[in-house]
């Protein structure tokens, strides 16, 4: 420990004797680290398991129902229209199932009428959603049935935002006008990546705010802000007549979930899924070629062609970024040592082994990981922000958690011993006797 | 304690060869102040590298009391430096943003005292050497002679059997010279080796032995014979 101080006071004097060069390392360095961590961030939580606990259970299912005779159409829909939900679910093998899509609308409290309303996100689903992704309940509970039903459940912090406490089952919210009771108020909650909703390259968004029934979302013509996709539909626009329409006609636009316990249920669904498409089939139906999908939450970005290849670019623009500024770094760095020769020899003369040495080397490793761990952090979040600005749909994955800032700053201490590591052996094996000569 | 046999030093470079020394054979006994003298060029800081195991050599034999040096680790060599050896170089070769008691101080950081320890041995070096009060001074402030001093304080505070001193007073005006050497004749007595490069006639004479080197060649009466009984041959 003493000796970990001194190395310190040493390492502090060398600087002192060179501040500039040494800033300038530093600051190269930090550049280097700090475009890595705000890449590596974005990357992190994209290419993460949002829900490690039942991953390998959840599934997104769709048929090749599209009308029209096509033979090598291989690839499902997107989303899957209302008929056909209907009829891939309550199959009973699922332990949870839920058909969704997302929205948006205006919202304001009963009390505050007059106010101007605010702009809420919405998920249209069905009651299993919040099984099926593990979604915490702070009060109140999912809806009993999958029914059209006047009710939502909200997130903590729009119960705060409207109503500035988080126990407000049974109070009433206007949504685009309409009236709600609110049922369930969610505790903090994120999934991120939010591989539910990876259609639109959505997932990288903050969960939403409010939660309605599918029915009634059908019933009031609430549709989908995401994709919304007719096939040889034929109608006038008319809003009176869309519940009948969305749900008779290839409108598509559901997402739809499924989750499967074991391999047996994956299986059995597959089977359940082969029947019924050939159900269709004699039924003169689902007229494309079977193309079932029945893709693991895992595999959804992949399957929905919904990866950020952007960020895959930045990512490895970054690294190469990285790459040159630890050789720039290591170049600087070799200089500094290289000035500081005289002094490594004098204590080999006075008897510090090489491997006394190194003691004084990580001291530098230290302190300069210290400082860049610092500026590294700060670039990273302007990069963060700086992304965030080109790519506003990254935004909710800025944040980083203990264990991120952990990793960074081991990284950092690596990286730095990376950059200080050939300069030392230089320094340390270089021979002794001509830098004393004076 | 220092024995020397039949030992060679060739500097390579890509175009030539120089031959350092050539075929040294040398002893120094036990409380000796020995004198190295000769004309530039001729080996005298090659051969105290090599006493001090700064350098390595190409042929021989270098035993450090009765224990031969070569094949000896890193870590062996450090510790032999920094326990039975001490440097005096020309150029003081003091660290500038130390304190005296500082500089003094590292090398017996290296040898694993404690601090305490590490106090005491500072301390009375700083004593010895008559700068007791200045401890907290930083060699800027010193005289040419005062920073020696510290770099001979520096050198005793370990009690090393044996001084190595490479032109200790190359730097230094006649006074100050003298007082070096002074402070050098009382360590001595004080039982301390000292084997000593030096350009200047009259110290050469006040030690009580004058060793002369002529291009890498030993070239007096104080050439010793190797001992049968002792090993000769390189790796032996
Ligand atoms: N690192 C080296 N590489 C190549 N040749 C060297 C090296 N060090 C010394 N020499 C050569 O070895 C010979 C002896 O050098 P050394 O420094 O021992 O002389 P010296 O007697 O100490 O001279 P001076 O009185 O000028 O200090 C010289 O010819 C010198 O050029
Ligand atoms: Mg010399």
């Amino acid at each position: 420990m003493e000796a970990l101080l001194h190395n310190l006071k040493l390492s502090w004097f060398s600087i002192k004797r060179a501040p500039l060069p040494y800033a300038l390392t530093l600051l190269i360095l930090s550049l280097g680290l700090g475009t890595f961590f705000s890449n590596a961030t974005l990357y992190y939580w994209m290419n993460r398991d949002p829900i490690p606990q039942k991953s390998a259970t959840l599934f997104m299912a769709r048929i090749n129902s599209t009308p029209g005779d096509c033979t090598d159409c291989f690839e499902p829909p997107r989303v899957m229209s209302y008929m056909d939900m209907q009829k891939m679910s309550g199959s009973g093998i699922p332990s949870a199932e839920a058909a969704m899509f997302s929205s948006d609308a205006y919202a304001k409290t009963v009390e505050n009428q007059q106010a101007t309303p605010s702009q809420v996100e919405l998920r249209v689903t069905q009651r299993d959603f919040f099984k099926l992704f593990d979604v915490p309940f702070l009060h109140g509970e999912t809806w009993p049935d999958n029914k059209a039903r006047m009710e939502v459940v909200i997130s903590k912090n729009t119960a705060l935002k409207f109503f500035s406490r988080t126990d407000v089952v049974g109070q009433e919210m206007l949504i685009d006008d309409k009236l709600y009771k609110v049922i369930g108020v969610l505790d903090d909650w994120a999934m991120l990546p939010r591989l539910y909703d990876v259609n639109g390259r959505r997932s990288a968004e903050p969960a939403e705010d409010i939660y309605i029934p599918l029915e009634t979302a059908y019933d009031l013509a609430i549709q989908s802000n995401t994709q919304n996709s007719y096939f040889d539909v034929d109608w006038d626009g008319n809003m009176a007549t869309y519940p009948q329409m969305a749900r008779t006609n290839f409108a598509n636009q559901l997402q739809f979930w499924v989750q499967l316990d074991s391999p047996e249920k994956v299986q059995q669904y597959q089977q359940f899924l082969k029947n019924l498409v050939a159900d269709e089939k004699a039924a003169g139906r689902h007229t494309r070629p079977e193309s079932n999908k029945l893709d693991n939450i895992l595999d959804v970005q992949k399957a929905m062609r919904a990866t950020n290849e952007q960020l895959d670019a930045f990512a490895l623009v970054a690294s190469l970024f990285l790459l040159v500024c630890v050789v720039n770094a290591s170049h600087l760095s070799l200089n500094r040592y290289m000035a500081n020769q005289y002094e490594f020899s004098l204590r080999r003369a006075l008897g510090a082994s090489r491997w006394q040495l190194q003691g004084q080397i990580l001291a530098d490793v230290l302190f300069s990981s210290v400082l860049a761990f610092a500026a590294a952090l700060l670039f990273a979040q302007l990069g963060l922000w700086t992304i965030n600005s080109l790519l506003p749909s990254t935004r909710a994955l800025a944040g980083w958690d203990w264990q991120m800032v952990a990793v960074m700053a081991l990284f950092v201490v690596l990286i730095s011993y990376l950059v200080t590591l050939y300069p030392a052996l230089k320094t340390s094996f270089s021979p002794l006797n001509q830098q004393l000569k004076q | 304690m220092i024995k020397i046999n039949n030992l060679s030093k060739i500097f390579r470079t890509d175009l030539i060869e120089t031959h350092a020394l050539r075929q040294i054979n040398l002893q120094v006994n036990e409380g000796e102040f020995a004198a190295l003298t000769g004309p530039s060029g001729s080996g005298k800081s090659t051969l105290l590298n090599v006493l001090g195991t700064l350098e390595s050599f190409d042929q021989g034999d270098y035993l450090l009391d009765g224990r031969s040096v070569k094949g000896l680790s890193d870590r062996e060599l450090s510790a032999l430096r920094n326990e039975k050896i001490g440097f005096i170089f020309q150029g003081f070769n003091l660290i500038k943003d130390f304190s005296l008691f500082d500089n003094i101080e590292l090398p017996l950081r290296y040898r694993g005292f404690s601090a305490a320890e590490r106090k005491r041995r500072v301390e009375q070096a700083l004593e010895t050497v008559g700068l007791a009060a200045r401890r907290d001074y930083h060699p800027s402030q010193l005289s040419g002679g005062q920073q020696q001093r510290v770099a001979i304080a520096r050198a005793i505070a370990g009690e090393p059997r044996i001084l190595l001193a490479d032109e200790p007073t190359g730097n230094l005006d006649s006074l100050m010279a003298r007082q070096v050497m002074e402070l050098l004749e009382k360590i001595n007595q004080q039982g301390c080796t000292i084997l000593m490069v030096t350009h200047d006639p009259d110290q050469a004479r006040r030690a009580n032995r004058h060793i002369q080197i002529v291009d890498g060649q030993l070239n007096d009466a104080t050439m010793y014979e190797p001992l049968a009984s002792e090993p000769l041959v390189a790796g032996a």
